[in-house]
């Protein structure tokens, strides 16, 4: 109990004098978890609102298209719903291929339904805003509505003729918007469409003054829910031509939305987990000396091994638990709008199921268990004495790193002989940088899509809904993980510039310029920078290949080039700044401190 | 300083000249006054106090001095009971501590003046034996004295030091008062 | 004024640290002239301000009022680039702490002033290794500082002090750290360096360092008590040391 109570009061001690290192681990922990739990969360809550949406509309099992014409497809259809395991239908209605336009010209392919002006007993759409179908006037779905940016009492053309929305609603029975259609006209393949209500009369009246394609639907609940493959397999041989859209598939099919989120969250949630170690080995780094004194204290007052590493995980332990409640939270907030996104679905989103709350624990404790696994081996290995000694990392000599840095110009020559000889920290920048450019070349990658819009014959005045989803959740992605990489960054060169602090006040009084002081621990950064730079645009682009479509376009080479660039300046502008700091105190001072 | 003449005949008889070589070599740069007629003076009187006894030995012709020296048990005994003696030369301070008191009292001079052209001259010394022993290869014997009487001066004038401290404050006090 | 034989030379130099109540003088209306080739000692109590004046006297802080003059040519107003360019040609520093670069060999810590001066590799290596033989550290010219004494280190500081020939070498406290057979080395290195006619400013409170000079100065509050000439005082007083008769 003893021992526990000291434990506390050290976590306690170490958290309160380094309010930023916690602070950083914290945040860091709490990304990566936030961003695996939504990822692993979409499939979830899409099912969960779908689920919710298809109780709300009493959502059809079954829904059985004919895209066929002629006397013999009605009957067929009625067939359907006299057969032993249907409990309850709706139809059959007319689904008319049309378009639509609104009065700011945004034009989109778009269904329309003809429905009763009172709702049968399967797929009563629910209405959301004004009223149901009356003579004269459409019903929008929400999902179409919202993209449209359309509401009740606005008009819009329908084939030509002016309709009043009368209201807005949404329904089970189809996919979310653009996939309203279901099947295509004449059985083809479907454009991206909305879908719409009319009533029986003002459908009928569409499709024979256009001569529009019609298919004929019809809605069935059957007695077990779940057997729907068994309904489609004892009917497949029906004369008439007859597609069967089970609720399963229509679930699936909300997916397909999201089918680029989930690796862009679960793979953003690694690399910002990554970024996290890093980070936070970085500052342990800066802390290392101390804490192996701290280490050799403990020791000398007779704490064994086990109580030192105990206090260290505990303490990185507990603050990335904390990280990891708060990201659940964060993704249990976020994650309607996310696996949501257009208006064609209700209803709240389920709670984080276990088994992510489990996957972002695992990834909490690893972030936490793999910052610590260095310090805490050395400071429980190092002697008491040699740890209560010791005033730095003892230096070791690599007489190649001399060589090559005797090629270069001074500053360079500075950077490398005074500082690189870390080269875990080299390690680390390279690695931040890498993951960075990762997230970049994804981000560009994404950005160089051409993606078809959802307005007419694919025209982009209605947007791509989910190119716009999967680059507003790379974009997301990324500034965190940039976010990270530029604290890890102002982190290491700090770090850096404290330990290299006497050898650049030594280099001052051998007649070495600020500025010489400054460009060397700029470069010491900014080597290591530029091979992250180098091996993460490969990376990038093959870590993308796993994940794209076969056509896929790749960002023009000049935009990749272009990115590393960019962050290599970045990165020189950030280790300028601290370096600038550091070069600038007073030599006198930095060299009588590291005497006291 | 009879004493270490005696001594250094106790490991076996010895030529004059070669005592004073001998002597010349342990002392260095502090040997360098010495001539050898002090040695034979110092000889003569040891043997008058029957500590030594001279012997004339065949020699070569061309060298007509052949006094070997030798101890007697006497000798032998003051040797011993030399070896065995654990005096040491008392540093003589008060003198120089009275000077200043006195100096102060009658108001004859300022003694931190005094401490200060004192220091100088101790630092002149201490100059001079730091170079000679400077000059001399490590190890030697006469380095090791040189550094005896380095020490020494050292030791004066971190006293002297200390006597600076203590005037300046009484001069504070006086003016103060 | 003879500028030209003047090594280093300060008018009216006044350094206070700190503000208000607690501002302190360090180093109180000094004037110096240090002549080439002069073996100059500061000594005075820890808190003098001989440090102080010593990092005046290199640039490495500056005056709040007065004129520091380095190989004639005044170098208080100067930028920070150009005083570590004037460190580069004119002055060598020597420290307590030695101040050896921990990750570099003897040899390229040497090596350090003459590749910032712009020397070539190869002529900076051949200096090193010259100076590390004159310092008798030739064998040891591949250990890093950690592998050295304390002793060793030093001299080793020294020859990085002397790579780019400075005109003036400035050392703070330079047997600090040593025990008396590596202040024995250091001196003697001094006396070799004082005897090449190099000029050396020297702050010690060692009196044994101080003795090695031509001249000493004591330092008390930040002013300049006494300025003594040590040099041809030859009083053949060692030899009166020693009296048989005594």
């Amino acid at each position: 109990m003893g021992s526990v109570m000291l434990v506390v009061r050290l976590v306690l001690a170490d958290v309160r004098r380094h309010k930023v290192q916690a602070a950083m681990l914290l945040l860091a922990v709490t990304a990566a978890t936030a961003t695996l739990a939504l990822g692993l969360s979409l499939r979830g809550v899409s099912d969960a609102l779908y689920e919710q949406t298809r109780a709300a509309t009493a959502g059809p099992d079954v829904v059985a298209l004919s895209p066929a014409s002629g006397p013999a497809v009605t009957p067929a259809l009625t067939s359907l719903a006299n057969e032993p395991e249907v409990i309850a239908h709706h139809g059959p209605y007319r689904i008319v291929y049309a378009d639509l336009t609104t009065r700011d010209s945004t034009s989109s392919s778009v269904v329309v339904q003809g429905f009763a002006e009172t709702p049968g007993a399967v797929n009563r759409p629910l209405v959301t805003s004004g009223r149901w179908v009356r003579s004269g006037g459409t019903v929008l779905e929400r999902g179409f509505a919202t993209a449209l940016g359309v509401g009740v009492g606005d008009h819009v053309t329908i084939a030509g003729r002016s309709y009043p929305v009368v209201g807005i609603a949404v329904t089970a029975a189809t996919s979310i918007y653009p996939w309203a259609a279901q099947i295509g006209p004449y059985g083809g393949g479907s454009d991206y469409s909305g879908l719409a209500w009319m009533t029986r009369a003002d459908t009928r009246t569409l499709a024979s003054s256009q001569d529009l394609p019609v298919t004929m639907a019809l809605d069935l609940k059957l007695r077990d829910p779940a057997a729907t493959e068994a309904f489609r397999d004892a009917h497949r041989d029906s004369t008439i031509w007859i597609n069967f859209h089970s609720w399963q598939f229509t679930a699936e099919q909300d997916m397909v939305i999201l089918k680029d989120s989930r690796p862009i969250l679960v793979v953003g949630s690694w690399l910002l987990s990554f970024l996290a170690v890093t980070g936070v080995a970085a500052l342990a780094a800066g802390r290392a000396v101390e804490q192996t004194r701290r280490a050799g204290l403990l020791k000398a007052v007779g704490a064994a091994p086990g109580l030192i590493a105990a206090v260290l995980l505990t303490e990185y332990l507990a603050l990335a638990l904390a990280g990891d409640a708060l990201g659940l939270v964060i993704a249990r907030l976020a994650v309607p709008a996310i696996a949501s996104p257009t208006a064609s679905r209700i209803g709240d989103a389920a709670g984080v199921t276990a088994a992510t709350v489990a996957a972002a624990t695992v990834l909490a404790v690893a972030v936490a268990v793999l910052s610590t696994l260095r310090p805490t081996l050395r400071a429980s290995r190092t002697a008491t004495v040699t740890a209560l000694t010791t005033t730095a990392h003892q230096p070791r000599h690599r007489p190649w790193l001399t060589a090559l840095s005797a090629l270069l110009p001074t500053p360079f020559l500075l950077g490398l002989r005074l500082t690189a000889r870390r080269p875990g920290r080299a390690v680390l920048q390279a690695c931040s940088t890498a993951t960075t450019v990762i997230a970049i070349v994804a981000l560009l990658t994404l950005y160089a899509q051409q993606e078809r819009g959802y307005g007419l014959d694919g025209s982009s005045t209605l947007p791509n809904l989910r190119g716009e989803h999967d680059r507003r959740l790379m974009l997301a992605v990324t500034i965190l993980l940039i976010a990270l990489a530029v604290v890890n960054t102002i982190t290491l060169t700090w770090t850096t510039a404290m330990e290299a602090r006497a050898n650049m006040a030594i280099a001052r009084t051998l007649g070495a310029t600020p500025g010489q002081i400054t460009a060397g621990l700029s470069t010491a950064q900014l080597l290591p920078a530029l091979a992250g730079a180098v091996i993460g645009v490969p990376l990038g682009i093959g870590l993308l290949s796993l994940f794209a479509a076969r056509n896929a376009a790749e960002p023009p080479s000049s935009w990749l080039l272009g990115a590393a660039l960019a962050t290599l300046l970045a990165t020189a502008a950030l280790t300028a700044l601290p370096a600038r700091l550091a070069a600038r105190r007073s030599v006198a001072q930095t060299l009588s401190a590291e005497t006291a | 300083m009879q004493d270490a003449v005696l001594a250094m005949l106790a490991k076996e008889p010895s030529h004059g000249y070669h005592l004073h070589a001998r002597l010349r070599r342990s002392l260095g740069p502090l040997g360098e006054s010495m001539n050898r007629g002090q040695i034979y003076v110092t000889l003569a009187r040891l043997e008058r106090a029957g500590l030594v006894v001279c012997e004339r030995a065949d020699g070569l012709p061309e060298r007509p001095e052949r006094k070997v020296y030798a101890l007697t048990p006497a000798g032998q005994q003051r040797v011993a009971a030399w070896l065995a003696e654990v005096g040491w030369p008392k540093p003589d301070l008060a003198e120089f501590h009275l000077k200043l008191a006195a100096a102060a009292a009658a108001r004859l001079a300022d003694p931190v003046e005094l401490v200060a052209a004192q220091r100088r001259e101790l630092l002149r010394r201490l100059r001079e034996a730091q170079r000679a022993a400077l000059a001399e290869p490590v190890g030697s014997g006469a380095g090791l004295l040189l550094e005896g009487v380095v020490l020494r001066l050292q030791a004066d004038l971190r006293w002297l030091d200390a006597c600076e401290r203590a005037w300046s404050k009484v001069d504070d006090e006086v003016e103060g008062g | 004024m003879n500028v030209s034989s003047a090594a280093v030379r300060a008018c009216g130099l006044v350094k206070t640290h700190g503000q208000g109540q607690s501002r302190v003088r360090a180093v109180d209306e000094v004037d110096l002239e240090v002549p080439q080739g002069q073996m100059l000692a500061v000594m005075g109590p820890s808190g003098c301000g001989k440090s102080t004046l010593l990092h005046l006297l290199g640039g490495l802080e500056r005056p709040t009022d007065g004129e520091v003059w380095v190989a004639g040519r005044r170098i208080d107003p100067l930028s920070e680039r150009a005083l570590a360019r004037m460190r580069r040609r004119s002055v060598g520093f020597i420290f307590q702490a030695f101040h050896l670069v921990e990750e570099l060999s003897a040899a390229e810590n040497v090596e350090l002033p003459a590749l910032l001066a712009g020397r070539s590799r190869r002529q900076a290596r051949r200096r090193a290794s010259l100076l590390l033989e004159r310092v008798g550290l030739a064998d040891r010219a591949r250990h890093l500082p950690s592998q050295l004494s304390g002793g060793q280190r030093q001299r080793v500081a020294i020859a990085r002090a002397l790579a780019n020939d400075p005109l003036v070498v400035l050392a703070d406290e330079p047997t600090g750290n040593l025990d008396t057979t590596a202040t024995l080395d250091v001196l003697r290195i001094f006396e070799e360096l004082r005897a090449a006619g190099q000029t050396l400013v020297i702050v010690t409170h060692d009196e044994r360092v101080a003795a090695t000079a031509d001249r000493l100065i004591s330092m008390r509050d930040g002013m300049f008590v006494d300025d003594t000439r040590l040099a041809g005082t030859g009083t053949g007083w060692l030899g009166d040391l020693i009296g048989l008769e005594g």
